[in-house]
């Protein structure tokens, strides 16, 4: 439906899009995911023929955007992030406009009306004017005037900013209603939101795509793999207990997080959901449970790796493969304790891990601590400024992980 | 054509429920309806050339005609831009110049009943038993509209040229003055080549010696129809050159 092969567009020296490719298949709901700035808007422009690429080119529904412009435009709803409307006129005005605009039947018109009306929940208010209506309900007229054509293609940009989290969710399911019949391209820089809605993500940055596949691919790919959290009490052998973990079938590696009081922490590596084999392990073995989680990297954390720059050089991309060596723990010259988003590799365990299952660490954060005792160093020391652990033999393990 | 109509349709619309339009007509008309019961007075109960005053003859027609186009024009292209507004125009399927046609007609349509206020005199004068030269008024009517056409047509352009309606009207008001003013300027050389380049664009000549004596010149009429096109074709252009920036 939506095809895109190396599309390049330029602002003076700033490059907005740099060879962007991507396809999108009839009744695919895609998300654009990116910071601001990353050219989501300016892809979505190029689409409906507004920009002009500067290289490169992108059909919609086999039409090209630039040679047949208006055929791609009779084909596409589009919303822009600013919601166009003309504020002196009544809502059910715009759409007829709009209706008029796309030439549709004039007695098809009253009935189209209506129903994209309802579909989007201003019935109501089709005898407002634009210019009262909330910030929300402008969003949802403006839905409403993209839909009215029943287009094949519906791109929305930013469909959900400046809503509030109900009428974030109703956008949210009329999308999801929408998708029967439609393909959709939305953006978005919120997660939870495209994580939500879209079965396909598409991660720009920079004007580059960094990443395109379903968000639970994308994870496991870019993030590296999930874990089973255990805590329990396993009594003096922690290391035969970690062994009994490292022993389950599917476990890629167990790291041994140290003790917390009485109890023991583990993170059992593993590609699936592990927990009721690591918990049937842990009754056969009397170990009184404290926790037991199933905890996988989110696409908000790749998100901001992305975003935070760590996959500049593309390294990020790989699986598993260390886009930059963890800092050296706590010892190297009194250096703070590293923070780390994914957990740092714990000693290598058992016969399934290889060393390249140690997890991408991102740019290391240093750990600070804020410590409040005046007579701790010398009453002198400035309590408003953080100062750096030293926790020797501790490892980065207290840090990771939580 | 159908997205030119809706586009001139709503223009149309937006201007009416808008204050500007109300108030502008008003100014006019009140304008317009003083002075010509001053030209009757001081003309001694002439309504022909009264009549004549009111549509081309006096300094008020040419001064509401540089001022009112520009208040008209100003907004449609450059506040469009500003509100995204445009962007959602130029995503529909409708061409470029469906956008600004549709602007200019109803700009057009709007200046054209403006001056069809003149037939309210020429009415009240028939009432009281002095027909107006009708032949003269609907001449005199049409050129006004022709003129007004092109102004419109210089303030589009001048709208697409800016994200700033203030600056749109200020920009079109001064090439309305060029027009106006360029054969009171070309008067004060002799040398024959700027005369005659100064008749090319002499509005003022244009409208009176052809329209406004009742007389249908089809050379006069493609002076305004070529000098409105060339506008339009500049607008056109400029709108597509926000595509590019």
């Amino acid at each position: 439906m939506i095809s895109v092969s190396h599309l390049t567009r330029t602002f003076g020296s700033l490059r907005a899009l740099d060879d962007v490719s991507f396809e999108v298949a009839r009744g695919e709901v895609v998300g654009f995911l990116g910071p601001n700035g990353a050219g989501k808007t300016t892809a979505m422009r190029i689409l409906t023929g507004y920009l002009p690429a500067t290289a490169g080119s992108a059909r919609v529904a086999g039409f090209d955007v630039l040679t047949q412009s208006l055929e791609v435009r009779r084909r596409i709803g589009y919303l822009p992030e600013a919601v166009p409307l003309y504020r002196e006129h009544r809502v059910s005005e715009m759409l007829e406009f709009q209706a008029r605009l796309h030439a549709l039947p004039r007695r098809e018109r009253a009935a189209r009306i209506a129903r994209v009306l309802e579909q989007v929940g201003l019935a109501d208010r089709r005898r407002d004017l634009v210019g009262n209506l909330s910030r929300g309900l402008r969003q949802r007229a403006g839905l409403a005037v993209a839909l009215l054509p029943d287009p094949e293609v519906l791109i929305l940009d930013e469909p959900t900013s400046g809503l509030d989290p109900i009428q974030r969710l109703e956008v949210r399911a009329l999308i999801q209603a929408l998708r029967a019949e439609h393909t959709v391209l939305l953006s978005s820089h919120i997660l939870p939101e495209i994580e939500a809605v879209c079965p396909r993500v598409i991660i720009v940055d920079q004007g580059r795509i960094r990443a395109d596949g379903t968000p639970d691919e994308l994870v496991t790919r870019l993030a590296g793999a999930s874990h089973v959290r255990l805590e329990a009490l396993v009594g003096p052998d922690a290391e035969g207990a970690r062994r009994a973990l490292g022993a389950l079938r599917g476990v890629r590696a167990v790291h041994d997080r140290g003790r917390l009081g009485i109890h023991h922490a583990f993170d059992v590596v593993c590609d699936e959901d592990l927990r009721e084999d690591v918990g049937a392990l842990a009754a056969a073995r009397r170990w009184a449970l404290r926790e037991l989680s199933w905890r996988r990297p989110t696409l908000e954390q790749l998100f901001a790796r992305i975003a935070l720059g760590a996959g500049d050089d593309g390294t990020l991309l790989e699986p598993g493969g260390s886009a930059r060596t963890p800092a050296a723990p706590s010892a190297a010259a009194g250096a703070p304790v590293a923070l780390s988003l994914a957990p740092a590799a714990g000693p290598p365990s058992g016969p399934a891990a290889p060393p390249a299952s140690a997890p991408v660490s991102s740019p290391q954060a240093a750990r600070v601590v804020y410590n409040l005792n005046p007579f701790d160093r010398g009453a002198t020391r400035s309590l408003s400024v953080p100062k750096a652990v030293e926790e020797p033999g501790a490892g980065p393990d207290g840090a990771a992980g939580r | 054509m159908s997205g030119f109509l809706a586009i001139a349709r709503r223009e149309l619309a937006g201007l009416f429920v808008g204050p500007l339009a109300w108030a502008l007509l008003s100014i006019a008309l009140l304008l317009q309806g003083w002075l010509f019961v001053l030209y009757l007075r001081t003309s001694g109960g002439d309504v022909d050339l009264s009549l004549r005053f009111a549509l081309g003859e006096s300094w008020a027609f040419w001064a509401l005609l540089i001022l009112v186009p520009p208040l008209l024009t100003m907004r449609m292209i450059s506040e469009e831009s500003r509100t995204g507004l445009l962007e959602f125009l130029l995503t529909a399927p409708v061409s470029d110049a469906a956008v600004v046609a549709g602007k200019f007609a109803a700009a057009t349509l709007f200046l054209a009943l403006l001056w069809a206020t003149a037939l309210v005199y020429a009415l009240t004068t028939a009432g009281l038993g002095v027909p107006p030269d009708w032949g003269a008024l609907l001449g005199g009517w049409l050129g006004a509209v022709a003129c007004s056409a092109l102004f419109v047509a210089v303030g589009l352009f001048a709208s697409a040229l800016t994200s700033t309606p203030i600056v749109a009207a200020f920009a079109a008001v001064i090439l309305n003055l060029v027009f106006v003013t360029a054969p009171l300027l070309g008067g004060l050389s002799d040398q024959p080549a700027v005369r005659r380049a100064v008749a090319r664009i002499d509005v003022i000549d244009h409208h009176k010696s052809a329209f406004l004596a009742g007389v249908l010149d089809s050379s006069y009429l493609i002076f305004f129809v070529a000098w409105t096109l060339f506008f339009l074709f500049l607008a056109v252009r400029a709108v597509e050159a926000r595509r590019w920036r």
